[in-house]
């Protein structure tokens, strides 16, 4: 963190990992799907074949198996099947932390927004004394969070983050930061994103949705984005706690920072400030980066600028430096995204294979190392970057543990 | 070394008042300003009782085209606060602000309106704008773009916690190092979700809240907005900026207990109060004031109440604690906010404001709420408290200015 070396306790690592995504639900197998180039953007036929991208079949009860599962919508059981497996990948429901230790953090701007539709909507059509009151408390913007620590009893705290597009970078910058001033032994950081029916009819009238055939991002023929649906999560604990107890730390969250450009004409050195910024608290220089898992959702302002400010940050170095775009695969699942594309940053970290770029054939702008085929990286760090439709930047650097 | 933080500016936007000295005036006469709702209706709940904030001309037609009423009394609040602080937009001070903003129920009119239309026009009622308007992220981008900040901009979603969680995540960057002035606090627009939600569950006053009281038999709702400008304190010294009062530290707490009720024992309460002092090095004997959450709820009063014997033991009694949701209303994401500036005008102005509708104490509510008029006492340190639905605590530590 900014100033890790100054307060607080130490390095924060990160000791469990989790996803779900159209294109796999662990860590590994959606590492295999980026590397053989699949991607889930398919058509929605009734919206003129805009592109989506859905997790098909999806059961929550295959992952968890928590108190009130029913009740809640799709992105909040997204949120707690993500967290569960997390948890589990943590070690830690083998060997649970006590309670008060534990705290959420849930990136979450649109995960309440169907049940409040609904809700709402039922006032209005059936009347006030014919609508499900138990909904109502699930219709506000913090009840997915609240659901989330309910499930798993996390009573050291319970924070949800609306900040759109940058909510899972500004998660996990503040679940570390929350960790690093000892109020929570491990914080659980979740992301979780799924478009009901509306919102996805919202976004396809607003013009943002590009037709699945031509959806491609960083490239010079992009003509908008893809929603897609994802939850990650990640167990956060200080290095000193994770060893003591065992745990195996898969990577330390070395430094995040937040800007937010003012208009569109800053975006470029916003997301620069924000990166630079992220790479100073990790004590790093841009020489460093072996690896930036991009934000790049196909949007003409926003990839433009992260590929410029990206060239810009990296500098002598750009030319080498692979980054990867996984929304080309898995669209921008928004709320869940900067945690998919932090969870494929530690699977390249793991692996040495940095996933190429689905259906990059022109890039705008010149002069990164947009990944091809990249085999045996040796990934010490990486900067994971995006810049959110509102035009908040957000950057996060993960960094491989030294050995005890 | 943490770096300590003042709050340099505060604003508000309230039934009682949209500039500060009108406002304090307002509570300390302990002035309810709770009464039939004017602008805003709800479905089968006609009328319907609350507070309402009257902005001027020029914050009304501040409302940003794409923005929503909730993010109009942000914005207001805000430009209050920065202008409070001596920080003028776009200069260079302001450009490395941030901000941060609580909010339990966002901009949710936006999906009542789309609902309205939904009857007649089914599908083709959601409108293109839709998508950004639901995006409570802009409470914190409006501002941030309307004053030219570049720092960091968060949306916090506690419930009715809101406010002060915005306060502490503020306080956490600006103690770190990774910000020196952030532009923090909470707001909220009355809804229906809110109102409707609360008359089912019986939790909604059938007449006016009474915190404390015999008579408490729930909520009464407001609207508004609370910012107070948080600033590293050398960084505050710099500019020549006068620190209202410090932001000492919070602590953090969550009932997980159930998804509306809180903790019935308070436990959740007494564990953020103890990490709140703690983690500012403040003694309990220190706490000359508290601000309440008391929402006029016995879930939350009498809760509240043994909470506050927890900590301070014998000395509960003689701890001066109040709520001004009795003359507010209780303002949801904005309340803590608010009263975060009420607590920083306690000390400016060494009183503290009542709890008014108070005439007859609840049988399970004992302590000193200060009632129905504000007292002039010494003021050196303050407890703001809140707890939101879902059931996260957030006490933040507000005091003398060093």
């Amino acid at each position: 963190m900014s100033t890790a070396r100054e307060i607080g306790r130490g390095p924060v690592a990160v000791t469990g990992v989790a996803v779900l995504t159209p294109l796999g639900d662990t860590p590994d197998s959606l590492a295999d799907a980026l590397r053989d180039r699949r991607t889930a953007v398919a058509p929605v036929p009734d919206l003129g074949g805009v592109g989506t991208a859905a997790i098909k079949d999806f059961e929550a009860t295959r992952y968890a198996n928590v108190r009130g599962l029913r009740l809640y919508n799709r992105p909040t059981r997204l949120g707690i099947c993500a967290a569960k497996m997390a948890l589990a990948d943590a070690g830690l429901e083998s060997a649970p932390l006590p309670k008060e230790q534990v705290g959420v953090v849930l990136a979450s701007t649109f995960g309440h927004i169907e049940t409040l539709l609904e809700y709402d909507r039922s006032l209005v059509t059936a009347g006030l004394q014919r609508t499900n009151p138990a909904l109502m408390p699930l219709s506000i913007p913090s009840a997915p969070g609240a659901a989330i620590s309910l499930s798993f009893a996390a009573k050291a705290f319970s924070v949800t983050l609306s900040d759109g597009g940058a909510s899972s970078l500004d998660a996990l910058g503040l679940g570390a930061r929350l960790v690093q001033g000892g109020r929570a032994r491990a914080c659980l950081v979740v992301g979780a994103f799924s478009a009901c029916q509306d919102l996805l009819r919202a976004a396809w009238r607003a013009g943002l949705l590009a037709p699945a055939a031509d959806y491609r991002v960083f490239d010079r023929r992009r003509s908008g984005m893809a929603l897609g649906e994802a939850a990650a999560a990640v167990v956060l604990e200080c290095l000193e706690d994770a060893r003591a107890r065992g745990a195996r730390p898969r990577a330390l969250v070395s430094g995040q920072a937040s800007t937010f450009a003012t208009d569109p004409g800053r975006l470029e050195r916003s997301l620069r400030r924000a990166a630079e910024g992220a790479l100073k608290g990790a004590g790093l220089s841009p020489g460093d980066v072996d690896l930036v898992s991009a934000g790049a959702c196909g949007s003409r302002d926003g990839d433009a600028a992260e590929a410029r400010a990206l060239a810009g940050v990296l500098g002598d170095t750009a030319a080498r430096t692979p980054v990867a775009a996984i929304k080309a695969n898995l669209g921008d699942a928004f709320d869940a995204a900067g945690l998919v594309q932090a969870v494929a940053a530690l699977s390249a970290m793991k692996s040495g294979r940095v996933p190429p770029v689905a259906g990059l054939e022109e890039p705008e702008v010149p002069g990164l190392r947009y990944a091809v085929e990249e085999a045996d990286v040796d990934v010490r760090h990486a900067l994971v970057t995006s810049i959110s439709y509102e035009g908040a930047c957000s950057a996060l650097v993960l960094s491989r543990p030294h050995d005890p | 070394m943490r770096r300590r933080v003042v709050i340099t500016g505060c604003g508000v936007v309230t039934a009682a008042g949209t500039e500060l000295e009108p406002f304090w005036n307002a509570l300390m006469a302990g002035t309810c300003f709770i009464g039939p709702v004017r602008h805003f209706s709800c479905p089968g709940m006609e009328p319907l009782t609350g507070t309402e904030v009257t902005l001027p001309e020029e914050d009304a037609r501040e409302e940003d085209a794409r923005g929503g009423r909730c993010a109009q009394l942000a914005l207001a609040a805000a430009r209050r606060a920065l202008a409070d602080a001596g920080l003028a937009s776009n200069s260079p001070a302001a450009e490395e602000a941030g901000v941060a903003i609580g909010t339990t129920l966002g901009e949710e009119r936006q999906v009542g309106e789309l609902n309205d239309r939904w009857p007649a026009s089914g599908p083709d009622s959601i409108d293109p704008g839709f998508f950004s308007r639901s995006d409570n992220h802009r409470l914190a981008t409006l501002v941030a773009r309307k004053h030219g900040l570049s720092g960091p901009t968060l949306v916090s979603a506690t419930a009715c916690s809101s406010g002060n969680a915005a306060i502490a995540w503020g306080y956490e960057l600006v103690s770190s190092g990774a910000a020196d002035v952030m532009v923090v606090g909470g707001a909220d627009a009355l809804t229906r979700s809110i109102y409707t939600g609360f008359l089912r569950m019986g939790a909604l006053s059938k007449t006016i809240c009474h915190p404390f009281d015999r008579r408490l038999d729930g909520v009464s709702f407001g609207e508004g907005a609370g910012v107070v400008v948080l600033e590293e304190m050398e960084h505050a010294r710099r500019r020549g900026a006068a620190a209202r009062a410090e932001l000492a530290g919070y602590g953090v707490s969550n009932d997980a207990y159930h998804i509306t009720a809180p903790d019935p024992n308070g436990e959740g309460t007494v564990a953020a109060i103890r990490q709140a002092l703690a983690t500012s090095g403040t003694a309990a004997e220190e706490v000359d004031y508290v601000s309440a959450h008391g929402t006029g709820t016995p879930y939350n009063d009498v809760a509240e109440t043994k909470a506050m014997k927890a900590v301070f033991g014998e000395r509960a009694r003689q701890v001066p604690i109040s709520s001004i949701k009795s003359m507010l209303g209780h303002t949801n994401g904005a309340a803590s906010a608010i009263e975060a500036v009420a607590c920083t005008l306690a000390l400016r102005y060494q009183g503290v404001p009542p709890t008014a509708n108070l005439e007859e104490p609840h049988p399970e509510c004992d302590l000193d709420y200060v009632p129905l008029r504000g007292r002039s006492m010494r003021v050196g340190t303050c407890l703001n408290l809140s707890a939101g639905f879902g059931g996260f605590n957030v006490c933040v530590v507000i005091k003398r200015a060093p």
